[in-house]
């Protein structure tokens, strides 16, 4: 019998005779302590072409510590499946171990104790080194480096330069091709600057010039697809931004661009790659989140690889679903994914993939990536490294409802604006700091870094609160991928409620109390808001107390010293009985 | 005409011939429209009580999610042919919980060439859109799509 590498890969994987991600990687298995870089690096490489993939990058070109969800809750058919996967149903399904290196980095086990162990995680001069390494192994004309977007937003560098800094660290690590989805929060004309300032090529199949009135009508705003000579093959990519960037963030900065799926148009451009184009590989590099390039994957034919992101899941395993291989590269800078492709008589016959942690500790920055960060920070090193004050336990974003740096954000809204509830936003991107920590108000910043900080104070009707917090959650737990929006639920400060993920939209919500009294759907209730629209649906309006969020908690911070927020969650869920659960909702 | 000029001059005139209930419609309260009319009623005397059946020649596209619920674009396509005795008479868009569930009719002749329309619409909620098309043999073929109105947020 003829096994071919990618069949023995996967028998191999199953009997769990590999490490992780079903690659040779001897250092999975080996005591912590004697990891290397070479480990890190260990790979079987296959063909002649090298793929490289960053996502979600969040504008983080300094190492940092990132812990993964320990509350990640989907609607019940999609629990366990790729995704929605953290914690221990993550290790179970990838075979991850806790305690390794690689639990560290995928999960939320053991974090507090492992991060001293390993250190930080990320840094653009750690990538450079992984990215260059592999060019020389490779070739550098056989290497491309592909960035999946929500790169140029989400730390006070990123803002202060209006995205530029982050820019020069792309055209430093040599990004070759990317899309986008926070990046549109700089404004049409600061993202046509930026791209101009950009090495990498800018593609979207999905943004189409919205106004009627204007010469481009139902026109691409940027190219649909580059194709790409490397390593003797045609590679056609194709751009897949954020489909729904113009509801998500706010309207104004893409007046005038329609976003969305469009998976019609995406299926002719596969087809004209394939058929006129005559490519030997399709690739979509793409911002739609994983689970719904698993939906893109079932519905749009002849991709062979999606190049994932938005949702931040470490993907250690790439998937398959309908012949199409789909992998995703975390978020943060924590990882390179590697995805080499053997291309024969112009089709891929093979590929080997890994997930390259991007471990501070063991990896030898490049020094002229050092320089490079501390030039971009040195004009704002004053302000930024500022000790605000300390944290007692651990400050982390991520979870599905709750999350200790939102409380504190929470907190912090309510002493200056003395409402009655503060929604903050569920973003996916932020920072972990460790029990004990300084917080700089860099750190601050990390959580809050938007074009669009200012906080919101108006009243809201108890009924309507009630009927938001239902239309949020049905895009969060919406049983369709193609309706969710990729984000966690909005965090409530000042309410307390029950939730039953499987319940029908619209009645997911029970027993929802505001500071402890039975929400009254005939009363306004004082509420302040950010990153959102809700207050263009609420009333009489605070004109005078707007104020940009970083600025509130910075100064919250300071006047408290020492935070100490509680872990215990503000949200009973009904229907799940752990924070990870493994498909069928199973608790181990 | 040029298709993109076609369009162009389209799109300002469908969205005041578009009805419906306000984009998010959070309040309870809504408005008795005077032209109230539901789908299931439209759908009745659009086919004269004959119903229509679904069909993949009615190829609909809409957006998953509204980025703006007061302007929803649909397009319809009917893939069937345009000869004198044999063509698409008519395209209706319905929405499916609107007020009143009429979006738009367009009757057609062989001289169209194409069954084919592209209009904005304005959808009150959460719904389906549904395109039905009328065939020179007289029956009624649609096809129908979920698009979700939000106030969005995550991210």
């Amino acid at each position: 019998m003829d096994i071919s590498r990618r069949d023995f890969l996967q028998i191999a994987a199953a009997l769990g005779i590999l490490g992780v991600g079903g690659n040779l990687m001897a250092g999975s298995h080996k005591r912590v302590d004697e990891i290397t870089a070479t480990d890190i690096m260990d790979f079987k490489p296959v063909g002649k072409v090298s793929l490289l993939h960053i996502c979600d990058l969040h504008a983080h070109i300094k190492p940092l510590y990132w812990r993964e969800p320990s509350t990640l809750i989907s609607a019940p058919n999609l629990t366990g499946t790729p995704g929605f996967l953290c914690g221990e149903s993550f290790a179970d399904f990838y075979g991850v171990k806790p305690g390794t290196l690689e639990g560290y980095f995928d999960t939320y086990l053991n974090f507090e104790e492992l991060a001293k162990k390993f250190g930080k995680m990320g840094g653009v001069a750690y990538i450079k080194s992984v990215v260059d390494e592999i060019r020389r192994d490779r070739g550098k004309d056989n290497v491309l480096l592909l960035d999946s977007g929500d790169t140029w937003q989400g730390t006070a560098v990123a803002l202060k330069t209006d995205g530029e800094a982050i820019v020069k660290a792309q055209n430093y690590l040599g990004v070759d091709v990317m899309v986008g989805h926070w990046e549109f929060t700089y404004g049409k004309e600061r993202v046509r600057e930026l791209i101009d300032m950009l090495d990498a090529e800018f593609i979207s199949q999905n943004i189409i010039d919205n106004d009627p009135f204007s010469d481009d009508f139902e026109e691409l705003v940027f190219k649909p697809y580059t194709i790409k000579e490397v390593g003797g093959a045609k590679i056609g990519i194709i751009g897949q931004s954020f489909p729904f960037t113009s509801t998500a963030n706010p309207k104004r900065f893409t007046e005038g661009w329609s976003f969305g799926l469009r998976l019609d148009t995406l299926q002719e451009y596969v087809d004209e790659l394939r058929n006129d184009k005559k490519v030997d590989c399709v690739v979509l590099l793409s911002h739609d989140g994983f689970s719904v390039d698993q939906e893109v994957a079932r519905k749009v034919h002849g991709i062979d690889f999606i190049l994932s992101g938005h949702t931040h899941d470490p993907g250690p395993k790439p998937i398959t679903i309908n012949g199409t291989v789909i992998i995703i590269a975390g978020s943060h800078g924590k990882y390179v994914g590697r995805l080499d492709i053997d291309i024969r008589n112009k089709r891929v016959v093979d590929y080997n993939y890994k997930l390259i942690p991007i471990a501070s500790n063991l990896i030898t920055p490049d020094k002229q990536g050092i320089e490079l960060v501390d030039a971009l920070y040195r004009p704002y090193d004053q302000e930024l490294n500022q000790v605000l004050g300390k944290t007692k336990g651990l400050l982390y974003k991520r979870d599905t409802f709750y999350s200790t740096f939102d409380a504190l954000i929470g907190e912090a809204i309510r002493d200056e604006m003395d409402n009655e509830i503060t929604f903050t936003p569920g973003y996916r991107w932020g920072t972990t700091l460790l029990p004990g920590d300084d917080i700089l108000l860099d750190n601050v910043y990390e959580m809050t870094a938007i074009t669009y900080p200012e906080v919101y104070t108006f009243e809201l009707e108890g009924a309507k609160i009630a009927q938001l917090l239902e239309d949020i959650a049905d895009n969060v737990f919406n049983a369709n991928p193609l309706y969710q929006q990729g984000g966690d639920m909005s965090r409530l400060t000042g309410v307390t409620y029950d939730i039953k993920i499987g319940a029908p939209s619209g009645k997911r919500i029970s027993n929802l109390k505001v500071n402890g009294k039975p929400l009254d759907p005939n009363r306004d209730y004082v509420v302040s808001a950010w990153g959102g629209n809700l207050q263009s649906v609420g009333k009489n309006l605070r004109e005078s107390k707007i104020r940009p969020v970083y600025d509130i908690t910075a100064d919250y911070i300071k006047k408290k010293g020492t935070v100490d927020i509680s872990r215990q969650s503000n949200v009973n869920i009904l229907d799940v009985g752990c924070g990870c659960p493994k498909a069928g909702g199973i608790c181990s | 005409m040029e298709r993109r000029g076609f369009l162009k001059g389209l799109a300002g005139a469908c969205a005041l011939t578009a009805v419906g209930a306000p984009t998010l419609s959070l309040g309870a309260e809504k408005p008795k429209s005077p032209n109230e009319i539901s789908y299931e009623k439209a759908l009745e005397v659009i086919t004269n009580g004959k119903g229509a059946k679904d069909s993949d020649k009615v190829h609909l596209v809409v957006p998953e999610i509204a980025e703006n619920g007061a302007v929803v674009p649909v397009k319809v396509t009917v893939n069937h042919p345009m000869e004198p005795n044999n063509y698409v008479k008519s395209i209706h868009i319905l929405s499916t919980k609107n007020s009143n569930a009429r979006c738009a009719d367009i009757f057609l002749t062989p001289a169209n060439g194409k069954a084919y329309f592209a209009t904005r619409v304005k959808l009150g909620g959460t719904q389906e859109v549904v395109a039905v098309a009328e065939l020179t043999d007289g029956t009624f073929i649609k096809a129908h799509k979920s698009v979700k109105v939000t106030i969005g947020g995550c991210g």
